[in-house]
C-alpha cells in the first residue's frame, strides 16, 4: 500500500473539525444539489445535458429558496415572541 | 409460454433491484439507461463519500447507539456500508457533535436516494416490459 493510499484512507478515519457557526449551514448546499440531481435523473423521461441541468438547477433553487423563506419566517417569529 | 415469460419478468425485476442496491445506478445500466446510471452512480457515491469524509467511517455504526431510523436509512446504501459497520463496531472510531450529525445526514440521504433509485429502476423495468407488449 502506497503513502497516498494510506493518506486517502486516513482522511476517512478521523472526523473533520466543524464548529457550530452560521457557516456550517452551507453544508446543506451539496446535499440539496445531490437531492435535486438524483430526483431529476429519475424523473426526466429522456436525459439531455441542457434540459437536465436546467431542471436540476430550478429544483435546487426552489429547495434553497424554500429553506431561506422558512428560516426567515421562524427567525421573525422568534424575534416577535422575544420582543 | 406465458408462465415462462412471467418468470423471466420477475427475474428481471429482482436482478434490476439487486444490482441497483449493489451499485447505485447499475439497475439503469442493465436497462440501457446509461446516462441516468452514470449520473446516479456519481451523485450517490459522492454524497456517501462526503458523509464519510466529514464524519469519518465512525458515523456508520449499525450496532451502536444511533436511532433506528438512522441505521435503516444507512443500510439502503450499497453493501460497503455493511463492511464498514463491521469494522467500526465496538466504538473504535468515535465521532461526536456536528461532524457526527452532518456525516449521518449525508449517509442517510445517500441511502434514501439509493432506495428511490432502486424503486424507480424496478418500476422502469416493469413498465418497459408492459410497453413492449410481453
Amino acid at each position: 500500500m502506497s503513502v497516498i493510499d494510506i493518506l486517502v484512507i486516513a482522511t476517512f478515519t478521523a472526523p473533520e473539525q466543524i464548529r457550530a457557526n452560521p457557516q456550517a449551514m452551507l453544508w446543506l448546499l451539496p446535499l440539496t444539489a445531490a437531492i435535486a440531481t438524483v430526483y431529476k435523473a429519475t424523473k426526466l423521461p429522456t436525459i439531455t445535458a441542457g434540459v437536465f441541468f436546467k431542471e436540476a438547477a430550478i429544483l435546487f433553487g426552489s429547495i434553497v429558496a424554500f429553506i431561506i423563506i422558512t428560516a426567515s419566517a421562524l427567525y421573525a417569529l422568534i424575534w416577535l415572541i422575544s420582543v | 409460454m406465458a408462465r415462462l415469460s412471467k418468470e423471466n419478468h420477475t427475474q428481471l425485476l429482482l436482478i434490476v433491484g439487486l444490482l441497483s442496491w449493489l451499485a447505485p445506478g447499475a439497475g439503469y445500466f442493465v436497462l440501457e439507461e446509461k446516462k441516468r446510471a452514470i449520473i446516479i452512480f456519481v451523485t450517490i457515491g459522492l454524497t456517501l463519500c462526503i458523509g464519510l469524509y466529514v464524519g469519518s467511517i465512525g458515523v456508520i455504526d449499525l450496532e451502536g447507539p444511533a436511532p433506528s431510523y438512522v441505521k435503516a436509512a444507512q443500510v439502503m446504501n450499497p453493501p460497503i456500508v455493511l463492511v464498514l459497520s463491521h469494522r467500526t463496531a465496538g466504538g473504535g472510531y468515535p465521532v461526536y457533535g456536528w461532524p457526527n450529525e452532518i456525516g449521518q445526514i449525508y449517509t442517510m440521504v445517500s441511502g434514501l436516494l439509493n432506495l428511490l433509485c432502486i424503486v424507480n429502476a424496478v418500476s422502469l423495468a416493469h413498465l418497459g416490459k408492459i410497453r413492449a407488449g410481453d
